[in-house]
C-alpha cells in the first residue's frame, strides 16, 4: 500500500514533482559548481601568479658578489664557481618535480666587439630536455611570459640571438642584421624588451655563450618557477633540526623552502633560495582569494538550502487536502509523515545526481571561460552533495509536513483552512 | 480622498497587517534575497580595490632611473609625490662601489630606510638601522666579506665611513649583494645623489599605466618604466577574480530568486478565496491586480531596505575578516537591489494571478 501510494504520487502529480525536482536540481547544481570552483580557484590563481616569473634561484655556494652599478662593474679577482648544465634535467626528478612549471639557466660573459664590450647572456629559450622517459621543454619563453620579442624567438641550437631594445638603438642594429662575436656571426632574430638589465645585453643560446666564454657545461644561475604553498610557521623551520616524522612532512609539502632544499640535493655545493618578493607576496594574495572563495561557497550553500527548502515547503502545503483525506481515512500521522519523507528523499536523490552533473557542467564552463582550463572536481564531492541535498530536502519538508498534520481534516476538506 | 481610494488603502493595509504570517514570510524571503544580492555585489565592487592593494605588497611597480652616470634632480621625490598623491610610496636610491678594509669591492646603496620598510615588506631583516651610522648588510655580503658582529669600515675614493652597527637582509635576490645605509649619510660621504626612484603607485593596472605617462611627461630626461612582471600578474589575477565573482554573484542571485519566487507564488495562491470574494462583490480586475501589486511592492521595498543594511553589514564583516580592511556600504548597489526585489515580487504575483483569472470566482468559493 505504502509503495503504491509512493508510486501513484509520482505518477499523478508529475508537474508538481517536476517543479520541486527542478528546484532541488538547481540548488544542488549551484552548490556543486561554487564548491568546485572555490576549491580549484586557488590552484588556478597560483598558476596565474607564476606569470610573475621565477620564485626560486639556484647559484653556486661561493659565487662572487655581483658588484655592478649601471655600466660600472668591478670584476672579482678569481672567476666564480659554476653549476653543471648536465645536471639540469634532474630538476624534474625531485620530489615536487611536477610542481616545477619552468626553469631557465643563465650564464653571463662579456665579449669585445667593434661597438665596445657587450654583455652576452646565455639561456634556454624553449629547450627540449629529457629526464628518464619524460620529455619536456623549458626556458625563458615559459619562465618569463612578460618578455616581449619583436621579431622571432631564436632556437636553442643555432647562432641566432636577441638584442636588448636599448642596446639595439645604441649600436644601431635591427632584426635580420648580424653581430660578429669573437668570429661567430650572430644573426639578430628579434629585439628584446624586458624593462630590466636584459634590455642592455645580447641574449643568446646557452651553448653559444658557453663557447664564447670558454666555459663548457657551465651555468651561473638557475631560475626556477614552482607551484608552491603559502609559507607558514612550519615551513620556516630548519629541516635539519626536526624529528624524522616532522622532517618527512616538511619535505613532502610543496613549500618554497622544501622545493629549494630538494634542488640543493641535486646541485651539491649550490645554494637554493626562495625569491622572497615572489613567494611571500604570493602567499598573501592566494590566502585572501581562497578565503573569499570559501565564504562565497558557504553563501551559495545557504542560498541553495533556502531555495530547496522553500520549494519543498510549497509542494507539501499544496497537498493539505490529500493529508486531510488520508487522516480522515484513518492513516496515522507517522505513516503520512514517512510517505512524505520518502517522497522527498527519492526526489533529492534523483534531482541531486542530475544537479551534480549540471553543476559539474557549469563549473567546467566557468573554468573554460575564465581560466581556459577545466575545473578539477573531486569525486568525494558527489556523496557529500547528495547527502546535503537529502538533508536539506527532508528538513525543508519537515516543517511543512508538521503544519499540514496539525490541521483539522474536516476544515481542510471543506476548504476553510 | 474618494471612498474608492480609501477603501483600496484600507484593504491593502488589512492585507499587510491583518491576519496571519503570510506577509511576514514574503518579507523574510525577499529580505534574504536582497541581503545575499547586496553582500555579493558589495564584495564584487570592493574586490578589485582589495586585490590591487594586495599587489602593492610586491613593492615597487614603477621605476624611475636617471641615464647612466647622472643623478636625478634634487626635488624629484616631492614632485613625484605631488603627481601620484600621498598614498604612493617613493624610495630614492643612490649607488656607489666602495671597498672594505680588506680591499674587496661592494655595492653600497643610500636610501631612505623608513620608505624601504613600507615598500619592501617581504625583506627578511634582522634589525632595521635607526641611526645615521648604522647599516643594513645583505647576507651574502656578510658571509663573503667576513664582517661579523659590530662595526666595519668602508672606503670610497679615499674617504672613510665607519659603520657602527648593522642588521642583515635576506631576500633571495640582488639585495643580498649590497650594503644599505641612510641616504643622508651616503650623500655626505660620497657626494653622489640618488639615481633611481622605486615607486609603488596605488590603483589598478590602467591607473598605474596612466601614472607612468604622467611621470614621463614631468621628467623628460629620465627613464620611467613599469615593473612589467608585476603589472602583468596583477592584471591577470584581478580580471580573472572579477569574472569568478561575477559568475558566483549571478549563480547565487539566481538560486535566491528561485527560492523567493516559489515562496511568493504559493502565498498568492493561498489567497485565492480573498481574490474570489473581491470579484464576487463586484471589484474590477484592475483593482484586484492593483491591490496585489501594491502589497507586493510595499513588502518588496521594505525588504530591499532591510536586506541592503544587512547585506552591507555582512560584506563589511567578510572583508574585515578576510582582507582586514573596511568596505564602505556601496550606495550604487541600493537601486539595483530595490529593482531586483520589486521585479521579483511583481513577477511572483503575476504568474499565479494570471492563473486565477481564468477561474470563475464561484468555483473557488465552492472549494473546487
Amino acid at each position: 500500500m505504502f509503495l503504491r501510494l509512493l508510486y501513484q504520487s509520482f505518477r499523478r502529480q508529475q508537474r508538481r514533482k517536476l517543479l520541486a525536482g527542478i528546484a532541488v536540481m538547481l540548488g544542488v547544481a549551484v552548490a556543486t559548481a561554487m564548491i568546485a570552483v572555490g576549491v580549484d580557484v586557488g590552484d588556478k590563481i597560483n598558476r596565474e601568479l607564476r606569470a610573475y616569473g621565477a620564485n626560486i634561484v639556484v647559484y653556486p655556494e661561493d659565487a662572487a658578489l655581483s658588484v655592478r652599478v649601471g655600466d660600472q662593474e668591478v670584476k672579482p679577482a678569481s672567476p666564480g664557481a659554476h653549476l653543471k648544465e648536465s645536471s639540469l634535467p634532474s630538476i624534474k626528478g625531485i620530489f615536487w618535480g611536477h610542481n616545477i612549471l619552468a626553469f631557465a639557466p643563465f650564464l653571463e660573459t662579456e665579449v669585445p666587439t667593434q661597438s665596445g664590450t657587450l654583455r652576452v647572456i646565455g639561456t634556454y629559450f624553449d629547450k627540449q630536455l629529457r629526464f628518464g622517459t619524460e620529455e619536456f621543454s623549458t626556458g625563458v619563453e615559459k619562465l618569463y611570459p612578460w618578455w616581449k620579442v619583436q621579431g622571432r624567438w631564436p632556437t636553442d641550437s643555432g647562432t641566432d640571438g636577441l638584442v636588448g631594445s636599448q642596446l639595439a638603438s645604441r649600436i644601431g642594429k635591427h632584426v635580420g642584421d648580424s653581430i660578429d662575436l669573437l668570429g661567430v656571426p650572430v644573426r639578430i632574430s628579434g629585439i628584446l624588451s624586458t624593462g630590466s638589465a636584459e634590455d642592455n645585453a645580447i641574449v643568446a643560446s646557452l651553448a653559444l655563450t658557453q663557447q664564447l666564454a670558454h666555459a663548457p657545461d657551465a651555468v651561473d644561475k638557475i631560475y626556477v618557477s614552482a607551484l608552491t604553498k603559502p609559507e607558514d610557521a612550519f615551513a620556516r623551520r630548519d629541516p635539519d633540526r626536526m624529528t624524522s616524522a616532522d622532517r618527512d612532512r616538511w619535505y613532502c609539502s610543496p613549500y618554497a623552502n622544501s622545493v629549494a632544499y630538494q634542488l640543493r640535493e641535486i646541485f651539491p655545493g649550490a645554494h637554493a633560495e626562495q625569491i622572497r618578493q615572489a613567494t611571500q607576496n604570493e602567499g598573501t594574495v592566494l590566502s585572501h582569494i581562497s578565503g573569499m572563495m570559501l565564504l562565497i561557497a558557504i553563501a551559495s550553500l545557504i542560498a541553495a538550502a533556502l531555495a530547496v527548502s522553500a520549494a519543498m515547503a510549497t509542494t507539501v502545503l499544496e497537498r493539505r487536502q490529500e493529508v486531510g483525506l488520508m487522516k480522515s481515512l484513518g492513516a496515522t500521522e507517522p505513516a503520512i509523515a514517512s510517505l512524505f519523507v520518502c517522497e522527498a528523499a527519492l526526489l533529492a536523490l534523483c534531482a541531486g545526481i542530475l544537479g551534480f552533473l549540471l553543476g559539474d557542467a557549469i563549473a567546467q564552463r566557468i573554468g573554460q571561460a575564465i581560466f581556459h582550463t577545466g575545473i578539477v572536481i573531486t569525486p568525494v564531492l558527489l556523496p557529500m552533495v547528495i547527502f546535503l541535498a537529502l538533508l536539506v530536502t527532508i528538513a525543508g519538508s519537515a516543517v511543512a509536513i508538521r503544519r499540514a498534520l496539525k490541521l483539522d481534516p474536516v476544515l481542510v476538506l471543506r476548504g476553510d483552512a | 480622498m474618494s471612498v474608492r481610494a480609501s477603501m483600496f488603502f484600507h484593504v491593502l493595509e488589512r492585507g499587510l497587517l491583518g491576519r496571519g504570517n503570510r506577509p511576514l514570510i514574503a518579507f523574510i524571503a525577499l529580505t534574504v534575497a536582497s541581503t545575499m544580492i547586496t553582500a555579493m555585489l558589495s564584495l564584487y565592487y570592493g574586490l578589485e580595490n582589495k586585490l590591487n592593494r594586495d599587489f602593492r605588497s610586491y613593492g615597487a611597480n614603477v621605476t624611475l632611473a636617471a641615464p647612466d652616470g647622472q643623478t636625478l634632480p634634487t626635488d624629484v621625490v616631492s614632485r613625484a609625490h605631488s603627481i601620484l598623491g600621498p598614498d604612493a610610496i617613493v624610495a630614492p636610491f643612490a649607488f656607489a662601489i666602495a671597498h672594505t678594509t680588506g680591499g674587496e669591492a661592494v655595492v653600497v646603496a643610500g636610501t631612505e630606510i623608513p620608505q624601504i620598510q613600507r615598500l619592501d615588506t617581504w625583506w627578511s631583516v634582522s634589525r632595521w638601522p635607526n641611526n645615521g651610522d648604522e647599516a643594513l648588510v645583505g647576507v651574502r655580503v656578510e658571509s663573503h666579506l667576513g664582517i661579523n658582529q659590530g662595526s666595519f669600515d668602508l672606503d670610497f675614493a679615499g674617504r672613510k665611513l665607519h659603520v657602527k652597527n648593522f642588521g642583515t637582509v635576506k631576500t633571495g635576490s640582488e639585495e643580498e649583494d649590497r650594503v644599505y645605509i641612510p641616504l643622508s649619510t651616503f650623500e655626505s660621504w660620497t657626494e653622489i645623489g640618488p639615481s633611481l626612484l622605486e615607486i609603488s603607485a596605488p590603483g589598478s593596472r590602467d591607473q598605474i599605466t596612466t601614472a607612468i605617462s604622467q611621470l614621463q611627461l614631468a621628467f623628460p630626461g629620465v627613464q620611467v618604466r613599469p615593473v612589467r612582471q608585476l603589472l602583468q600578474a596583477q592584471g591577470a589575477v584581478v580580471s580573472r577574480m572579477r569574472s569568478v565573482m561575477l559568475a558566483s554573484t549571478l549563480l547565487i542571485a539566481l538560486t535566491v530568486a528561485l527560492c523567493v519566487f516559489s515562496t511568493l507564488t504559493s502565498s498568492v495562491l493561498e489567497r485565492r478565496r480573498d481574490f474570489a470574494v473581491m470579484k464576487a462583490i463586484g471589484s474590477s480586475q484592475v483593482t484586484v491586480n492593483a491591490l496585489f501589486a501594491g502589497e507586493a511592492l510595499t513588502i518588496a521595498l521594505c525588504a530591499a531596505l532591510t536586506g541592503y543594511i544587512l547585506g552591507s553589514g555582512i560584506a563589511a564583516w567578510i572583508s574585515q575578516a578576510n582582507f582586514h580592511a573596511v568596505v564602505m556600504p556601496q550606495l550604487s548597489v541600493l537601486p539595483l537591489v530595490i529593482l531586483a526585489d520589486v521585479a521579483l515580487a511583481l513577477l511572483a504575483a503575476t504568474v499565479p494571478l494570471a492563473r486565477l483569472q481564468r477561474i470563475e470566482p464561484a468555483g473557488i468559493l465552492k472549494g473546487e
